[in-house]
Parts: C-alpha cells; structure tokens; sequence
C-alpha cells in the first residue's frame, strides 16, 4: 500500500511541476506588470501580482500607443481570417470532391509552402509590394498573411469534407442544386467546427505576425501589436510593467482562443500533415 | 511526397447538359472555379516569390539597388561554402533542430504519458499545459528576454539563490549560454503541441494489451516497447518531420532574443539570411543562404518519406 502511495504522489508532484513550467512564464508576465517600482527592483523580488496596481492596464491602453495597435492588429486578423477562409473552403471543397488535372501537383505545392520560412520570401515579397503600392496599407498585410496561411486552411477542411457522407450531396444534386450550393448549404454547416478552428488559426497567425509587418510597414500609427511590443525589447525607456501589461493584453485572446478550439486545431494540424 | 488520393473524388464525369440543368457534377471546369482564387494567390504570393528567390540565389544584388543585378551563377554558393562562419551557422543550425526535435518530444511524450494517467483535475491540466504553444512568439520572446534579463530576471535570481549562477548574470550576451537558452524558450514554446498529440496517439493503445502484457509480467518499460511505441510510432515520427521544418524556419524568437549573436553563438541559416540581405544588404547571399535551408528541408522531407515507406513494408523496425 505505501508503494501505491508513493506512486501517486510522485504523480501529482510531477503534473504540478510541468503544469508551473507551462504557466510560469506568463504568470511573471502578469505579475511584473502589477509591480510596483520598488517590488521590482527590490533584493527579494514579490512573487505575486499587487492588484492594488491594476490601474496599469488602464493606463497601457489610455497613454501611448498600445490601443492603436492592438486595433492595427485586429484589423490585420479579422481580414486575413476572412479572406483565407473564404478562399479556403472552396479549395478545400474542390481538393476533397473532385478529381482534377493537377490535384497532386497542387497538394504538393500546398505542403511544400509549409516549409518556406516568411524571413526567405520577405525581399521579393517587398519588390512586388512596391510596385503594386502595398507598402505602409494594412491590406498589403492581410494579403500576404491570407497567402501565408491559406495552405494550412484549405488542407484542414479537405480533411473536414472528406469526413462528410457522400451521399448527402448526392440528395441535394439530384434535386437538381448546383454545386456551390451543395457546398454552402450542405458542406459548411456541417464542417462548421472545423471552420471555426481554421478561422482562429488564421486569425492568431496574422495577429502574431511580425516578419512582414516589420518589413513593409514604415508608418508608426500602422503598426500593429507584434511589431510595438518587439521594439520594447532591448528598449529602456518604456516602464517594464507598461511593457508586460501591452504583451498580456496581446497575449490573453491567443491563448483563451486557442483553449476553446484546441481539438480541432490539433487534429486538423496533424492531419494536414498526416497527407503529405 | 506521396499524394493520398482521396476516394471521395466522383468516379464518373457527366456530360456537359443545357446550363438550365446544371449536370449533378457541374462541368469539368467545375473544380476549377472553386480553386482558382485560392490558387492564383499562392501563384502570386508564394510560388512567384520564390521562383524569384532562386533567380537571386544566383545574382550578385544590392538591398540598395535591387533591380540591377548581375549573374554570377553559382558564385554565392561557393562563397558561403567557403565561409568558416557559414561552417558555423550549419552546425549551430544542426544543434538547434535536432536538440529541438528530440527534446520537444522526449519532453511531449513524458507529459502525455502522465496525463493520459486519470486524476482529478485532468482535463484542467490539459488545457493547462497547451498555453505555451497558444502564446505569440513575440510576447515570448520579450517576457524569456525579461526573465533571463542580467540584473532583475528571475532565473538569475534564482539560479544565484541555488548557486548556480552565470557571472555576470548576462545568459543571452554569453557565447555558452545563449543558445542553450534560446533551445530552452523553443522547447518550451514546442512541447505541449508534442505532448497534445502524442496524448491523442495514446488514446488509441489497446488498453487490454496493456494489462495483458503486464499480467504476463512484463515489466513496464518493456510493455512500454512492446505496446505502446508499437501505437504511437507514426505519430512521433510525423511530430519529427513537423519540429525538423518548424526549427529549420524558426525566425523571429531567435531574432528578438539575441540576433543571432553573441558572435553568431545563435545564428541558424534564417537568421543568417536575414542578417545577410538587412544588415549586410546582400540579397543575392541572402537568397542563396535561403536556398540551402530550402533544400535540407526537401532531404529531410523526402528522407522522412523514404523511412516511412520502408517502415511499412516492414523493412526497418
């Protein structure tokens, strides 16, 4: 009976020491933000939040920057989700139902951008936004995160499709509906988790992207968050728990996000891949 | 790569009828019109780009003046080649993946083993335990490069307070620490995908097998071998193909951390090439670093398959 005891024990120590490695980090995150100065440069630094210092993220929001790139950001993400899910679910649909010449040739291509860092395609990236003036427009961005994140999307709802009978779209055809019908009416509703998970993957994709912004975008009012709370880094003259309280705000609809939809977003990452 | 052709294809085309019937397929257009949009934007934004890319990987061009380039064929590549520090960025690249694909699922797999087990509180933990993954590479890199920071960071503090403390304190500006810090915040980032996947492999051991093994007096790491791996074997190695491709373009919480520095102590290809085409202002090196990158990741893809068909013929346990 010890031995049993001991065993269980053991596992409840290790899960809370993974579960504090998993969370630590944004824990402090959120506790140098609610730190007084002298808590933060005292010997012994306090390990928990002071709520009395709440007003920080008040602040963040209020003076600077931070609002308006948050809202860049939101901007950036809204429109790379929808224009990476609507191109998405049509090419998903014609990859899943129907055979075509060049279906392979395209999956190939769709896997194959998988492993094309953006840091490779960002200079003649840059030449191609210059000439067709993308330069310093939010839509640039959403353009070219759309492209950056619509393989993963259109080969997480073909493997959605696939998962539909056939034989539903086969009632609807013979009452005579044309196939995009089929498609809206029949297939979307019934993928709909699955489009809400690509639908958060693009988003949080644009929504951390920082290459491209970084690079195509001059204006310091069109910047969005990835962009700002980067140049923190190594900078001194912003109050660090201004600093951290700008990254929780960007950080908490990531992760809060990413929790409700994790299922879907595991299994449709892995089965993306899976195809290959 | 090997296509799976999915069966849901239709088997039969239909004559093209009067469009105020449309045939219960549509045209043979038909697929075309669905994926066309989609298409020509990866044509536009990736497939283009890149073609260019390679063009440069072949061109002596200036960042300043892009548009007059000069053929030098196969120049850059030989120069890079001859490089030391190119030597340098290879191997530190080679450290960086494979401590990466080893480590984030040796990790993966040890807390997806201990959360497949019940207790209370499991499904928390779970969820728990996937918000590295979910957080943006920027807010981790900034809040690693706060903790790590040489004076107030709490890992100095707290590996002062165990006595282990790096002199001076500066973990990132040290040529030893750096990367294997960088390596930490990677894997940290890394192993709840692993270990997210990996549980939902597990969910799929023969639970009986499991106790047969055991009654049999198998003691558990060889029911471990004999059963589990046995399952869960595909999927660590499509986690390995997945981490080596992620590694390989691994940009911005290499670049925000330390730069590739100190002394090119973390200076992966991605880094390399961007260092080379921003501050050196080379793109034609720049591309041709890229390309590299490019292709070990084909060798690493095509090898993966190679492996996996052997694998299943049986060829190689």
């Amino acid at each position: 009976m010890r031995r049993f005891r001991f065993g269980v024990t053991a596992r409840i120590v290790a899960v809370l020491v993974v579960l504090g490695v998993a969370v630590f980090p944004l824990y402090w995150m959120f506790v140098t933000a609610l730190s007084s100065n002298s808590d933060l440069f005292a010997d012994q630094p306090r390990l928990t939040p002071d709520l009395g210092q709440f007003g920080v993220f008040v602040d963040a929001l209020a003076e600077g920057k931070a609002a308006g790139w948050l809202l860049n950001s939101l901007i950036i993400a809204v429109g790379t989700m929808v224009l990476s899910v609507g191109l998405g679910i049509p090419l998903g649909y014609a990859l899943s139902r129907f055979s075509f010449w060049g279906k392979a040739v395209l999956t190939v291509v769709l896997l194959f951008t998988q492993m094309l860092p953006e840091a490779l395609m960002v200079v003649p990236l840059f030449a191609l936004f210059r000439r067709f003036e993308l330069l310093d427009s939010l839509t640039g961005l959403v353009l070219v995160n759309s492209a950056f994140v619509l393989p993963i999307v259109a080969l997480i709802l073909k493997g959605a499709i696939d998962g539909i009978p056939k034989e539903l779209e086969e009632a609807a055809r013979a009452d005579g509906a044309r196939p995009f019908t089929t498609l809206t009416r029949i297939n979307v509703p019934l993928i709909a988790p699955s489009i809400a998970a690509t639908a958060v993957i693009a988003f949080f994709h644009a929504w951390n992207e920082y290459v491209f912004a970084v690079t195509f975008i001059f204006n310091p009012d069109l910047q969005p968050a990835s962009v700002g709370i980067a140049n923190f880094i190594g900078e001194l003259g912003t109050p660090i728990q201004t600093v951290m309280a700008v990254a929780f705000l960007f950080t908490l609809p990531a992760v809060a996000f990413y929790l409700l939809v994790q299922k879907y977003v595991v299994s449709g990452m892995t089965a993306g891949a899976v195809k290959g | 790569m090997t296509v799976v052709e999915q069966t849901g294809a239709p088997k039969t085309t239909s004559p093209g009828r009067p469009r105020r019937r449309p045939s219960p397929l549509g045209s043979k257009w038909t697929p075309y019109l669905f994926l066309a949009p989609a298409a020509l934007f990866i044509l536009v934004f990736q497939a283009v780009p890149l073609v260019q890319e390679v063009y440069l990987s072949f061109t002596r061009t200036r960042l300043l003046n892009p548009t007059r380039s000069e053929w030098v064929g196969l120049d850059n590549f030989k120069r890079i080649f001859g490089d030391p520090e190119f030597h340098s960025t290879l191997l530190i690249t080679v450290v960086y993946v494979i401590t990466c694909v080893v480590v984030a699922i040796g990790a993966g797999l040890a807390v997806a083993l201990l959360l497949n087990k019940k207790f209370r509180g499991r499904g928390v933990a779970r969820a728990l335990v996937t918000v590295p993954w979910a957080a943006p590479g920027i807010a981790v890199a900034l809040i690693a490069t706060w903790m790590l920071n040489a004076q107030y960071g709490i890992v100095n503090r707290f590996l002062d307070a165990v006595g282990l403390g790096v002199p001076g304190g500066a973990i990132l500006d040290s040529s030893r620490y750096a990367l294997p810090a960088v390596l930490a915040t990677t894997i940290w980032q890394l192993f709840p995908f692993t270990s997210v996947v990996l549980l939902s492999a597990l969910q799929s051991v023969p639970q009986d097998l499991n106790e047969a093994a055991t009654v049999d007096g198998a003691g558990r790491w060889a029911t471990f071998r004999a059963v589990t791996w046995q399952v869960i074997k595909p999927t660590v190695g499509l986690l390995a193909l997945l981490m080596t491709i992620w590694s390989l373009r691994r940009f911005e919480l290499i670049w925000l951390m330390t730069k590739g520095g100190p002394v090119g102590a973390t200076e992966t290809l991605v880094i390399d090439l961007y260092s080379q085409a921003f501050d050196s202002k080379e793109l034609g090196s720049a591309a041709a670093i890229g390309m590299v990158g490019v292709v070990i990741s084909l060798i690493v893809i095509i090898g993966s398959r190679l492996v996996a068909r052997a694998v299943e013929k049986g060829d190689v346990r």
